[in-house]
């Protein structure tokens, strides 16, 4: 009996557990903490607004607002970029040349995130190669200030981060799509930009969504592209919750880290009612069927 | 240098009995001692590292090793290693930019210093010159009256420009002149370029500033109103943020006028570029490192001796010329006139920079200027409007 209990929990309690340990107890700390008040260098159990106050009635709102445009921003143009090559990869090359050109897109991050935006402004500045060319080819006469240390500076800096990780999902949705639905869609007669919008496309909306979620979120709280490349003072929620924490702020920095968690979580509930997680999850074990 | 290559067989002899006694005292001392035994744990944040080679210590120091760990220098790094990460009990020794020993000193963090364990303290005649008690100096290595830091390193800040593009340049109204809109970086703190705005603004009679290096936030909110308008008009190319990008801000001459560090204007002239760094007529940001001894009644008294051994050796002409000569900061007076006495250490070549170094940082403070204040009374105030001059 204890052996057959055993052997049903084990597993599961082990990952459990983990989330438990790793994730929900310093989420749940954060949280707590964010209600808490500061004494001098230390922080006191509490249960106090004053954090949320500082949040919502300063600065950092225009931040959070900032933050939640530019992820948008970055996502819905990495979406757009990233959607056809993840339909190029499922549906017209060989399953081996998807894996060569996936295996190509992860070569980015082999390299530093902060080396990366450095590259971008050797590349975008006014002395850089792209002012460079374009003063050399006539197209301009004076460099292009806007390409760095601008809002562009850092879309491109978020699109170019970000829009492998949604590659992979994508390409994991729209490779999972069961073949025979869209050559039955081309039977009946559907053209094929009809068959995409009615077949392909809602059936790659889980990874679409996925993919979104995984830029979103990791747009929202970058930190060094809006510092290396955005323009003066260009904030993020990941530097404003540094700020608070030079300071020792410890209760501002996790009321500030919970209202993120809380937007990010609606994002996920939202994912959670609108898509079955689990169509997504068996395509992954089941693909090209 | 080998660190081994400078031993005789004098040394080794005297090692192996230094061993032999050490092996004997090791018996006797407790655990917790034992295990500190023989290393000096150093935090410091970049600037203090003698490339490595502390034979002259291990040597002056009956064998003691320094174990050097480096972190990150902002205040909050600087706490958070010493409250939430057990620094106190990790490190003996911490080497950081002065004047926080007010949240030190109050969180229990360091010792007060007893200088008759330091020789060398009574020939740095730095002390005595820009960092008495009643100076403004004092901030960076004292708090209430009493001595808490070593000072280890001292420079004035201003601002850098490029000749080329606009001519000779001596006050801070440069960082505001129309001329050079959207040519301008500031550095992304509050305690260097706010202050220096305080400063410029202070003198330029455009502000009501009692004292630029502590401001009540009424002040503050007054100068950080200004930056904000400027920030509006497009004065600013950017705020940097890392020592890289500011030299490559200068190197690539993105900005023509830039809020910076004189090392930075160093690294971009060894690259080629006429940098810089100005004399501005409203007087320098004064500074200074300090090395403090940490608050650990664990200490062994061996522990403790050792690490007084090298708060002493940081004071002494070889370690100082060799930071001068790395760094490019004043140090100690001893520096100069040991690196021109020892051509063997430090070549001609090396000994004339390191007295035209400390000459160049000598000559700031006698000028004056202000000082840097690392934790301002209302240090909240200032990380809120910093927040808000960003947000703009």
């Amino acid at each position: 009996m204890l052996r057959r209990l055993l052997a049903r929990w084990a597993f599961p309690a082990l990952p459990i557990g983990f989330a438990v340990v790793f994730v929900v107890l310093p989420l749940a700390l954060t949280i707590a903490v964010s209600f808490w008040t500061r004494v001098g260098l230390v922080v006191r159990p509490a249960f106090t607004f004053t954090s949320y106050e500082a949040f919502f009635a300063g600065a950092r709102l225009l931040v959070f607002e900032r933050s939640f445009l530019a992820s948008i921003e970055a996502t819905v143009l990495g979406l757009l970029l990233a959607y056809p090559i993840a339909y190029f990869l499922a549906f017209k090359v060989s399953p081996r040349a998807a894996r060569t050109v996936l295996l190509l897109f992860t070569v980015p991050f082999l390299v530093n995130y902060i080396i990366r935006a450095f590259a971008w402004t050797w590349l975008l500045g006014r002395t850089g190669l792209i002012n460079t060319l374009l003063m050399a080819s006539g197209l301009t006469n004076e460099p292009l200030d806007w390409l760095l240390y601008s809002d562009v500076a850092v879309l491109i800096g978020l699109v170019t981060s970000y829009m492998p990780f949604m590659i992979f999902p994508l390409w994991l949705s729209l490779s999972g799509i069961d073949r025979r639905l869209i050559q039955a869609s081309w039977m009946l007669g559907a053209p094929p930009a009809r068959t995409f919008l009615r077949v392909t496309l809602p059936l790659s909306l889980p990874g679409v969504f996925a993919a979104a979620i995984f830029a979103f979120v990791g747009c929202f709280g970058e930190s060094a592209i809006p510092v290396i490349m955005g323009g003066v003072g260009y904030q993020m929620m990941g530097n404003s919750i540094a700020s608070a924490m030079d300071v020792l702020n410890y209760p501002l920095a996790a009321a500030i880290s919970t209202v993120v968690l809380g937007a990010m979580m609606s994002l996920l509930l939202v994912w959670y009612l609108a898509f079955d997680a689990r169509a997504f999850l068996g395509m992954i074990v089941r693909p090209g069927k | 240098m080998n660190s081994l290559s400078i031993w005789t067989r004098r040394d080794f002899v005297r090692i192996g009995l230094a061993s032999a006694g050490a092996a004997s005292a090791w018996a006797a001392i407790p655990g917790t001692a034992r295990a500190a035994g023989g290393t000096v744990n150093f935090a410091d944040i970049g600037v203090g590292d003698p490339g490595g080679d502390w034979s002259l210590f291990t040597k002056a120091a009956n064998g003691w090793n320094v174990n050097l760990v480096a972190i990150g220098n902002a205040p909050s790094a600087i706490l958070n290693v010493l409250v939430a990460g057990g620094g106190t009990a990790s490190y003996d020794v911490i080497n950081i930019v002065g004047g926080m020993q007010k949240p030190l000193v109050d969180n229990d963090l360091i010792e007060p210093l007893d200088t008759t364990r330091l020789p060398a303290w009574s020939r740095d005649r730095n002390v005595a010159e820009f960092l008495g008690k009643g100076t403004p100096g004092f901030n960076f290595i004292g708090y209430q009256d009493k001595l808490y830091g070593v000072p280890t390193v001292l420079q004035g800040d201003s601002f850098a420009f490029l000749p080329e593009k606009t001519g000779p340049l001596d006050s801070y109204a440069a960082l505001f002149d129309p001329k050079f809109k959207g040519y301008v970086a500031l550095e992304d703190n509050y305690t260097t370029a706010g202050q220096k705005t305080a400063l410029y603004l202070k003198h330029a009679n455009l502000a009501k500033i009692e004292n630029p290096a502590d401001m009540t936030p009424e002040e503050l909110k007054t100068v950080v109103d200004f930056l904000v308008e400027q920030k509006r008009k497009g004065q600013f190319r950017v705020i940097w943020s890392s020592f890289q990008q500011a030299v490559d801000l200068i190197v690539n001459k993105e900005v023509y006028v830039i809020d910076c560090w004189e090392p930075m204007v160093f690294v971009a002239k060894s690259k080629g570029v006429n940098a810089v760094y100005a004399d501005p007529k409203e007087g320098y940001l004064l500074w200074a490192m300090a090395a403090y001894l940490t608050k650990n009644p664990k200490r062994s008294a061996e522990a403790t001796q050792a690490a007084y051994a090298l708060l002493d050796f940081m004071l002494g002409g070889w370690y100082g010329a060799k930071i001068t000569l790395l760094r490019g900061y004043m140090t100690n007076t001893d520096a100069p006139d040991y690196a021109k006495a020892h051509p063997d250490q430090f070549p001609a070549e090396g000994a004339e920079k390191v007295a035209a170094i400390t000459a160049n940082v000598h000559r700031k403070f006698a000028q004056g200027g202000t000082w840097q204040n690392r934790w301002p009374k209302h240090v909240d105030v200032y990380e809120t409007e910093w927040a808000r001059f960003k947000a703009a």
